[in-house]
């Protein structure tokens, strides 16, 4: 299609209609929570962050995040490394599968996990609680963010040649050692990218934490289920505040995408 | 060390990809594997490595059964097409993989690789990464690789087939020349039977996953026994005869048998004449000078390959499929040939095939 001249009206017309759409949509949301937050000066926002259910809520959602990311990492990879390394009867049906947590709407996933695990369910826990408390609030956290790594490393995996690998067999590598020093370094990046992805993604899961967690103050309140209460409750500051804190994550979060994705575009 | 191999067969499904393949490749000896693609010859290769679990059959190196070894246990020097170097290795590190693996002290390590870099021509490489040289100069890589753990055999797949003519002309020359220096025995998988006279001292021709003929380079182009080999190795004139008594009829023609066919007396034969020794003369008189004269035909067309002369001619009996003639620039000038004219042709040489 041929370009318009920059200084055409069309043109000034369409480029404005796109910066005025972004703005609305993503700049203006985040200069209100800013607006709201900084309001009333810096005393309140100290009084939030020294609140302990909010240190609490940081804390469950870092450290629950982390372990979903792990997670998510090691059986991203298996999963990748089997659907590309592996033909089977049904590689298909899972390849699909994987991409479920996409289409879901998580308050869903979350009610799937209440069914299962909760009172009465089919997978009920006898020794410690799974739903309103941390296991099923990891469960849910896991489960939206599963794609992510597999999709990321899939085709990195498939573009390295078999032969590759089977160079390291001949010269006596085995098979751990040929993963851990030829396959691992070409994914690297991959892995990472997929890692940063899901950590965004579980950091600021709402609809399914908020159906299985229960929001207990100070128990299984995560960062994102406070600030819907703290906005219920009309401390607009504290919602505002930690609003802002989770917003200041995902531009650090994009920061280091962006160089990710820089750096997998070198490699090439 | 040798490599046998004993009734090796291989199926993926229900394509038999290595027809019952039996082979004994001697100590410091250099095999071409030579094939279509899809003959079976890159999975036969890939056998030996290891890298593909055989059916039925036994595969020995040095007379130790490794039929159930793993590939690293084989202890083989691979050498892919594609050179599959580790990209985010440098050149050094490439070549010092496997002595890493082994627990080679570094000094040690060192030491080889240079001595490799020196072998292969690329002293000044080693801090280099694969993706900042040449295809050839990568090839290169890839063999000091191979060579770098003192391997047992040298297993190459088509290690030239990414590269330009003249690149593989230099790297084939200075393959044979490090094979042979270091006494390793080796197995070439090719497609390109230049390549396959260039360096083998025998080879296999290989084609539906079976193993039709294994021989020296000439003794194969001269006296195949396939008619498959006959073609498959430069182009083959076939002729439709029958071997009687001390004579072979070819339509009207007759010549002498050549010695040791008496085994095809009294049968249906291919007679087989390469292009240059066909000889092409203007009267029946110089024809029965130069050799035995197989007829008279019709130039159908002229050509120019280079500083020879490409001649199809078809005999006027019309039994034959055209012949293809070479003919050197002084016969060429000589005969002053022309499109439709009339020629006799007489064979300097032949050979006897059982019709197939």
């Amino acid at each position: 299609m041929r370009e318009l001249s920059p200084r055409s009206l069309p043109a000034f017309i369409l480029i404005g209609f796109v910066v005025l759409y972004a703005g609305m949509l993503m700049v203006i949301p985040f200069l209100t929570i800013l607006y709201g937050t900084f309001a009333k000066g810096l005393e309140p926002i100290i009084a939030t962050f020294q609140d302990a259910s909010v240190q609490h809520a940081l804390l469950v959602s870092l450290l629950l995040s982390v372990i979903a990311v792990a997670v998510n990492a090691l059986f991203g990879l298996i999963t990748a490394w089997v659907l590309v390394r592996h033909r089977f009867t049904g590689r298909k049906f899972l390849d699909a599968l994987v991409d479920i947590p996409f289409v879901f709407a998580t308050p869903i996933a979350g009610y799937a996990v209440l069914v299962m695990f909760g009172r009465g369910g089919w997978f009920s826990p006898t020794l410690f609680p799974i739903v309103f408390a941390y296991p099923a609030i990891l469960l849910v956290k896991i489960f939206v963010a599963l794609p992510f790594v597999t999709r990321e490393i899939q085709p990195v995996l498939e573009a390295l040649p078999p032969d590759y690998e089977e160079a390291a067999y001949t010269l006596g590598a085995s098979r751990w050692t040929t993963f851990r020093r030829i396959v691992l370094p070409e994914i690297r990046t991959a892995l990472l990218y997929g890692i940063v992805l899901t950590f965004a993604r579980v950091i600021g899961e709402f609809g399914a934490v908020s159906v299985v967690a229960g929001a207990i103050e100070g128990y299984t309140e995560t960062a994102t289920t406070f600030i819907f209460r703290a906005l219920k409750d009309r401390d607009n500051t504290g919602g505002y505040s930690v609003s802002v804190l989770l917003c200041i994550l995902s531009v650090v979060i994009l920061i280091v995408m962006n160089h990710l994705r820089h750096r997998a575009l070198d490699q090439r | 060390m040798s490599i046998t191999l004993q009734h090796v067969s291989k199926s993926y499904g229900t394509e038999q990809v290595v027809r019952d393949v039996s082979l004994h490749v001697e100590t410091g000896e250099l095999f071409v594997l030579l094939g279509a693609s899809g003959s079976g010859k890159s999975s036969l290769l890939r056998l030996i490595a290891g890298l593909l679990p055989v059916d039925s059959g036994r595969i020995l190196l040095h007379d130790r059964d490794v039929t159930a070894l793993s590939p690293q246990a084989r202890g083989t020097g691979f050498v892919f097409q594609n050179y599959s170097l580790f990209r985010h290795m440098t050149v050094a590190d490439n070549i010092a993989f496997g002595l890493s693996i082994r627990k080679v002290r570094r000094a040690e390590q060192r030491a080889k690789v240079e001595e490799l870099l020196d072998l292969i021509d690329l002293h000044d490489c080693g801090d280099r990464l694969p993706t900042q040289l040449s295809g050839g100069q990568q090839q290169r890589v890839a063999l000091a690789r191979a060579l770098a753990y003192q391997p047992n055999v040298l297993l190459l797949d088509e290690p030239f087939g990414a590269l330009d003519v003249k690149i593989r002309a230099q790297l084939r020359t200075s393959l044979r020349a490090i094979q042979q220096r270091l006494g390793v025995t080796a197995i070439l998988v090719t497609h390109d039977q230049e390549e396959a006279f260039d360096i083998a001292d025998r080879i296999g021709v290989i084609d539906k996953g079976e193993l039709l003929e294994v021989g020296a380079p000439t003794a194969l182009y001269q006296r195949p026994q396939t008619s498959f080999t006959a073609t498959f190795l430069g182009t083959a004139n076939l002729l439709q005869a029958r071997r009687n008594g001390t004579r072979v009829y070819i339509g009207d023609a007759n010549l002498p048998a050549p010695p040791d066919t008496e085994h095809l007396s009294g049968q249906p034969v291919q007679v087989l004449c390469r292009p240059e020794e066909i000889a092409v003369s203007a009267t029946r008189a110089e024809a029965d000078a130069i050799g035995a004269v197989i007829g008279a035909g019709t130039v159908e067309s002229i050509s120019f390959a280079g500083h020879l002369q490409r001649v199809t001619v078809r005999l006027t009996d019309g039994s034959h499929a055209p012949l293809q003639i070479v003919l050197t620039p002084g016969d060429s000038r000589a005969l002053a040939l022309t499109i439709g004219q009339t020629v006799w042709l007489g064979v300097l040489a032949y050979h006897l095939l059982p019709l197939s």
